[in-house]
């Protein structure tokens, strides 16, 4: 691929005795492409930098593309389709715009435990209500939506060792908007062998579930909801139609290349989220002493909640020895005031398969820490308790993610991966004992899923 | 052969200069960096690749690997992997050439004395003599594996047409190796480069115009090079006339005659060197059509008629 530029200036600088020779039957088989495989096999590099080096790709963009499902046994089931342009611009701006879509569809649990006998629920939108059966956790089988994302990016180079980059957010879906605005700074040093750069995002998300905002701690209305005073009833368990909640993060970064092989990376943010944190669709069971249920209450979160995180991450370019496998080994530990701690372990192994493709295993480990409020239920005779969540997701947890890429680089340079991983996410107890009617319960069920990916970058 | 070798480091405003001989040409070496003892490392592992494929590769050399091939008379010759690569992609070239482009078309030369200086052909060979070494041209009576290469006897190999240029992507590969810095590669005109100047500047690379002395002439021409290569094939020097018809140094290996109407040299940009070599040279095999050939290809070159 040449760039038109240099593509004309050859065609001035020809000597004006080229003849035009249009209509000359010389044979046209791409002899430069056959050249680019000859001259890779004889100097082993790779046929994909081979190509690339001549394209300089100024004005013209290049497609990231994807697709995944993601399914849940049982429970929530997501296919989300991404497509990303990046341009490059004459000086080094490059200009990147995404939209993501996902749709979601399934069953998710509403937070309150198992029971020895079948439970009642309404529904969030208070119109009906839905029955889980006796031993069964139960799910709001009611989850349906479908997201847009539309996210935009410009980079460009301020000074010789300064680049700039300011982008923003916009997400919607039925019952949830999310704007957002970023801007970052990175600064070159040490021969551009190190980068310390600064972040600063803010989001404003505007939530307005159908059926209105729960309020908080109040009793879920359960009953016949074709009566005539069901709506008035409903009216009184809900505080308004909307609510909203400011995230403003801010990151601060260090990459250091140790040498042609080694690159590490190190990040520190804070973040600072205010406003309504709580999950309008999670209950809380309220047991009896023996553990049977008497009532579910909506759930409450604090207003606010400061999340800290520090990230590491290496990767380094094996030899020959080793196949040049790629190693991308990364760990992040996260806290926040909510009680909540975390620790994530990644890895990566690209392994290089012939001189075209590379296969890619993956081990992700997550670890966290229950949060303060956090309670599986809440027995009645237990001290009033302002914040409460039985979200399994704040929970004690354990969850590990296995799986593998394939991906290969077509003729023209075009890549094509394919991605396959399991996901298994096991929450624990964070020193509960169960009530009698519990024990024979799972009340910390396991969720399992199967995550499926394609990918395509044109 | 006893050569003399050595090597020039010199300390510029941008950064160091390195010069040496080898392969009958000057070879410049530019580092971008003020720090003098990576350029002596680059400077010494440079000069000691060129002249490793020289010493290996050379036809003037008895001793080179080349030069065993061309002496075996018939024999089966050991070769090493390095060589069977090289062996593969000088098969490539003759198939996408269609046998315009052999590497066993040295023997040609006997008949086609160009004077070094001058340029002159002195003695217009017979049409006899030109069949009789022709029928000593043909790359696929030559038997190779990866461990061994039989050369049927009175045929030569000459790894002229793509040593250099192999001796140029090898300096790139090398030199990445050592150092980030940018590090151009200049082998007698055959240019390489590891990547942009700092902060992402082209390389001016000057091509010489062979005739730059003779007045209304174009001076040499500037060409901005930030990734790849460019060589150039052909020498406007070395031509002879005769009966009116314009003869180049450039051989078809098919019929040992000289190419008619090519333009007398060709610059060709590609990836890498060799390829742009190749790409050079074959257009120059396509005489009056080589421009054609390479527009169809979509390669940057510039030519020179």
């Amino acid at each position: 691929m040449n760039n038109n530029n240099a593509k004309a200036k050859s065609t001035k600088l020809n000597n004006p005795r080229l003849k035009n020779t249009e209509g000359n039957s010389t044979k046209k088989i791409n002899i430069k492409a056959a050249l680019s495989l000859a001259t890779s096999a004889l100097l082993g590099t790779s046929v994909v930098a081979s190509c690339a080096t001549q394209a300089q790709d100024v004005d013209e963009w290049q497609f990231d593309s994807a697709f995944l499902l993601y399914s849940e046994v049982d429970r929530v089931s997501a296919s989300e389709a991404i497509i990303a342009g990046t341009k490059t611009f004459a000086n080094d701006e490059v200009l990147t715009l995404k939209l993501t879509i996902d749709a979601l569809t399934g069953a998710s649990a509403n937070g309150a435990v198992a029971q020895p006998n079948a439970q009642t629920f309404t529904r969030p939108s208070g119109n009906g209500q839905y029955v889980t059966a006796a031993g069964e956790t139960p799910l709001d089988d009611t989850f349906k939506d479908t997201r847009v994302q539309l996210n935009g990016q410009w980079t460009q180079p301020l000074t010789e060792n300064i680049t700039g980059s300011a982008g923003g957010h916009l997400s919607k879906e039925y019952d949830y908007l999310s704007l957002g605005i970023n801007g970052n700074l990175a600064y070159d040093f040490n021969r551009k062998n190190s980068t310390i750069s600064m972040g600063l995002s803010f989001f404003q998300d505007t939530f307005t579930p159908e059926g209105g905002i729960p309020k908080p701690l109040s009793s879920m209305l359960v009953g016949d909801s074709s009566a005539s005073d069901w709506d008035t009833e409903f009216a009184k368990t809900r505080v308004g139609d909307s609510e909203n909640k400011s995230t403003a993060d801010v990151l601060v970064g260090f990459s250091q290349v140790i040498n042609r092989r080694m690159i590490t990376a190190f990040n520190y943010s804070y973040s600072m989220v205010d406003g309504y944190l709580t999950d309008p669709f999670k209950v809380v069971s309220v047991l009896n002493n023996d553990g049977m249920a008497q009532d579910y209450i909506y759930e409450n979160r604090p207003d606010s909640r400061i999340k800290q995180s520090t990230f590491m991450q290496a990767k380094y370019h094996f030899d020959d020895s080793l196949l040049n496998t790629i190693a991308d080994v990364s760990y992040r530990y996260m806290w926040d005031d909510w009680g909540i701690s975390s620790h994530t372990i990644d890895t990566r192994f690209a392994i290089p398969v012939g001189r075209t493709s590379y296969i890619e295993p993956h081990i992700r480990f997550y670890q966290q820490s229950a949060a303060n409020f956090y309670q599986p239920y809440i027995i009645v005779q237990q001290e009033k308790t302002v914040f409460v969540s039985a979200d399994y997701r704040i929970g004690e947890m354990t969850s590990v993610t296995v799986g593998a890429k394939y991906g290969m680089t077509l003729n023209g340079g075009n890549e094509l991966s394919f991605r396959l991983e399991y996901y298994r996410q096991m929450p624990t107890s964070s020193g509960f004992t169960e009530p009698e009617a519990l024990q024979t319960q799972n009340i910390y069920p396991v969720v399992e899923a199967i995550i499926a990916q394609v990918s395509y970058s044109f | 052969m006893h050569k003399t070798r050595s090597v020039q480091i010199e300390h510029k405003k941008h950064g160091h200069n390195i010069n040496f001989n080898a392969m009958a040409s000057p070879c410049e070496v530019i580092i971008q960096t003020q720090n003098k003892s990576l350029a002596k490392k680059v400077a010494q592992c440079v000069s000691n690749e060129v002249w490793r494929i020289e010493d290996k590769y050379s036809r003037y050399d008895s001793l080179s690997i080349c030069g065993q091939i061309n002496s075996s008379e018939g024999q089966k010759n050991a070769i090493d992997e390095e060589t069977y690569l090289l062996l593969n992609f000088a098969e490539q070239c003759y198939q996408l050439s269609d046998g315009l482009f052999d590497i066993t078309s040295g023997v040609l030369r006997k008949v086609w004395a160009f004077d070094s200086l001058s340029g002159e052909c002195k003695n217009f060979p017979s049409a006899t003599e030109v069949k009789k070494q022709a029928k000593l041209v043909d790359w696929t009576k030559v038997i190779y594996d990866q461990q061994s290469i039989t050369l049927p006897q009175y045929m030569e190999l000459d790894f002229g047409g793509i040593g250099k240029e192999y001796a140029v992507d090898r300096c790139i590969l090398l030199a990445k190796l050592l150092t980030d810095e940018p590090i151009l590669v200049n082998l007698g005109g055959d240019i390489a480069v590891t990547g942009p100047r700092h902060n992402k500047q082209a390389w001016q690379v000057a091509i010489e115009n062979p005739e730059s002395d003779v007045l209304d002439q174009p001076q040499d021409m500037v060409v901005a090079l930030k990734q790849g290569a460019l060589a150039t094939s052909g020498d406007s020097r070395r031509y002879l006339m005769k009966d009116g018809v314009r003869y180049g140094h450039v051989l078809n290996a098919k019929t040992g005659w000289p190419i008619i109407d090519a333009p007398r040299s060709i610059t060709a940009v590609a990836p890498q060197c060799i390829q742009a070599g190749i790409l050079a040279t074959l257009a120059l095999l396509q005489g009056e059509y080589a421009e054609q050939f390479l527009t169809e290809q979509e390669v940057i070159y510039w030519a020179r008629r």
